[in-house]
């Protein structure tokens, strides 16, 4: 029904929000009547009596000083009047509260950040209920529109000859953990154990091929000594917290007028409740994905643990219902990461995650047996049966490049990198690349970010491009190394890192949150937010518009893939992949990457 | 009433700026600023001392990983507030 609406500015100059709101209501059919800024109250109100029949009256206050006297001396004066008796009363404008408005009677309160729709509903006396349409995500396969075609036809050549040299190699080997991942891949039926079924035969075989903690913990029920059950009340509390929680919920879309990059970031507080917490406030402000951080000793354990369990440091423990309860709070939305990269888990947690639903997971031979400890020849059985478990799973994965961040060059990481991508696109599999975006050990010693941090950065990106058409996702966080303990600057930093990347049209990107730098204690929420606000805002600031690295960026371009070549040649000219990474062909000692220990003499031929 | 700290998910940062001499009397003033709201895990994240005083951030975690969280456990807020 038409509504007779009067839009008063009860401010010396600002009436921009009511022109907005006056637009919107007209066209939703409403009458409106705009009166000039700077009226006194007294005026205002003469004015709407004049007006005859009037519905709505709309007062809007920008300037802060004396707003509560002001909108008091006001609401008292229409009350007077006795206007209130035909026409509702809505206040808003930058200076306005919606506590303030109730506290001074105002019938709506109206503060920053308010739609205009929010302000036709109350014209119209309707609930607002925020557009479904306008905030709808949905998952983004990032590998979708890549061919994995070669650019660079003799990098792809001796690639190819390496990978033929990793197939022959690993073909008739085994590890501990890929034992586990096939009787986990063959014996355990996820949608049995989620009715409560059981977990069939799995663990009548499963502990003789775990270490010791985990074979306490199905022999003896000994957990580990960092970890403990849930309780029945949190349970409930969580159940309670997610109903609840969900019923309200909403998600933001960080891009603006760009489709890429999608935006992720990384939750392991430790406890998968805590973690629960953090992805919903990373849902609800603008993530597109999340990844799963897992504690540095899974990496060095044989096996899972089993049950809901919560730990007391940085990671959140890998069980079935860890994984499970945190799936199970996703929004539809929400891309889920379970990074299986590194240690001696790494075929098991991608068949793991795959089976409970995980959309993507993160594998790298090199970085794993460099830079995380494990074994070469182990992690390269591990690895290999992981890319094709993930294959099996339909889980893309990225091949991170973190060595990097021990010392080791750009270009030797990036040939680990393309080593792994093209076994696993040989396999079946959809690798995406992941450079650093980082101010990296090498680039501190070279000082290739004297003047700027775009050139070596969008260097790597033209890069693989001219090799490979691959899907890239840099990380992981981008900014590493740039960071500081302040939130301003961190955020600020991750923001710029964001454009860049946004510029270069990657695909994806991992923030860190404002408190990335801080080592004394784990990351909180609203450190999450900062960047994810910064984010959104610098996506806006930029649109389509772009920033232009110098010719330098070309010139680092040229001499990454020039290393890259030189380091897949030394590869082959070793002849053997696992013999490469020992001798530091991939990364050497000197460099900062050692060879891991992790698992070493556990390699068995079958 | 709800205590408000109950209610914080993790951490709680507070950001300020310490008319002091140096950076460690800036850090003085946070840390006991934070225990005197009642937080007991308290410490900085940042400090930057500067001519005229410190740009500081402080924390006091809430909760930490794995403790109890009273905005989870729902029922026992509505106790406390009953």
């Amino acid at each position: 029904m038409k509504k007779v609406v009067i839009l008063a500015p009860l401010d010396p100059v600002h009436d921009i929000g009511l022109k907005m709101i006056g637009r919107g209501l007209n066209q939703a059919g409403h009458e409106i009547f705009l009166l000039p800024p700077d009226l006194t109250p007294d005026e205002i109100v003469e004015m709407i009596f004049s007006k005859g029949k009037v519905d709505i009256l709309l007062v809007s206050r920008t300037l802060g000083y004396g707003v509560g006297e002001i909108l008091a001396r006001f609401i008292d004066l229409a009350d007077a009047a006795g206007l209130r008796t035909n026409t509702k009363i809505g206040i808003g404008g930058m200076a306005i509260r919606p506590e303030l408005a109730a506290e001074l009677g105002f019938d709506a309160g109206f503060g920053p950040g308010t739609t205009v729709e929010e302000v036709v509903c109350f014209v119209e006396g309707r609930e607002y209920h925020p557009d479904p349409f306008r905030s709808k995500k949905g998952k983004t396969d990032m590998t979708a529109n890549y061919d994995y075609q070669y650019r660079h036809s003799a990098i792809g050549e001796k690639l190819g000859r390496i990978s033929e040299m990793i197939l022959d190699w690993v073909k008739n080997k085994t590890s501990p953990a890929v034992k586990r991942a096939k009787l986990r891949d063959e014996l355990w039926d996820v949608e049995r154990w989620r009715k409560r079924q059981g977990n069939g035969d799995l663990y009548n075989h499963y502990p003789q091929l775990c270490s010791e903690i985990p074979q306490k913990y199905y022999t003896t029920g000994e957990l580990h000594p960092k970890t403990r059950r849930f309780t029945m009340e949190e349970v409930r509390g969580l159940e309670k917290y997610l109903e609840e929680t969900k019923a309200r919920m909403s998600v933001l879309k960080l891009q603006h007028t760009r489709k890429k990059p999608l935006v992720f970031n990384q939750y392991g507080t430790g406890c998968p409740f805590m973690d629960v917490g953090h992805i919903l406030a990373s849902e609800a402000w603008g993530a597109d994905g999340v990844v799963h951080f897992d504690p540095s000793w899974g990496a060095r354990t044989e096996g899972f643990l089993d049950g809901f369990l919560t730990h007391q440091e940085d990671g959140t423990v890998i069980t079935p219902a860890n994984l499970n309860r945190i799936h199970g709070s996703l929004e539809k939305s929400t891309l889920w990461q379970v990074r299986a990269h590194r240690g001696l888990n790494t075929p098991e947690t991608v068949v793991l995650s795959g089976k409970i639903g995980a959309d993507l997971t993160k594998i790298n031979i090199c970085y794993g047996a460099l830079g995380a400890g494990t074994d070469p020849e182990r992690m390269t059985v591990d690895g290999y049966h992981s890319i094709l478990f993930a294959k099996k799973y339909n889980m893309p994965f990225d091949v991170v490049t973190n060595e990097e961040l021990a010392g080791v060059p750009a270009y030797k990481a990036f040939a680990g990198m393309l080593i792994v991508s093209d076994l696993a696109v040989r396999l079946g599999a959809r690798p995406i690349l992941q450079p650093l975006f980082a101010y990296s050990p090498e680039v501190m010693i070279h000082e290739y970010m004297e003047d700027n941090y775009i050139d070596f950065n969008a260097g790597k990106i033209f890069a693989l491009r001219n090799i490979i058409n691959a899907p890239i996702w840099p990380g992981a966080p981008i900014g590493f190394l740039t960071h500081t303990e302040d939130r301003v600057q961190s955020a600020t930093t991750t923001a710029l890192h964001a454009c860049l990347a946004m510029a270069l049209e990657v695909d994806a990107i991992s923030i860190a949150s404002t408190d990335e730098a801080y080592s004394g204690g784990p990351i909180s929420v609203p450190a999450k937010i900062d960047t994810l606000r910064a984010v959104q805002d610098s996506f806006r600031f930029f649109g389509k518009a772009g920033i232009q690295p110098t010719h330098q960026a070309d010139k680092y371009a040229e001499q990454i893939t020039i290393g890259i070549e030189k380091v897949l040649d030394d590869v082959l000219a070793t002849g053997d992949f696992v013999t490469a990474i020992h001798k530091g062909v991939l990364g050497s000692r000197e460099e900062g990457a050692y060879p891991g220990r992790t698992g070493k003499d556990t390699v068995t031929t079958i | 009433m709800t205590n408000p700290q109950h209610q914080i998910m993790d951490a709680l940062d507070v950001e300020t700026f310490f008319v002091c001499d140096t950076e460690q009397q800036g850090r003085n003033l946070m840390l006991s600023m934070l225990k005197n709201w009642g937080f007991t895990d308290v410490d900085i994240v940042f400090a930057q001392h500067i001519g005229p005083g410190t740009r500081i951030r402080g924390r006091a975690y809430a909760y930490r990983p794995s403790d109890k969280y009273t905005w989870l456990l729902r029922e026992a807020a509505k106790g406390e507030q009953a």
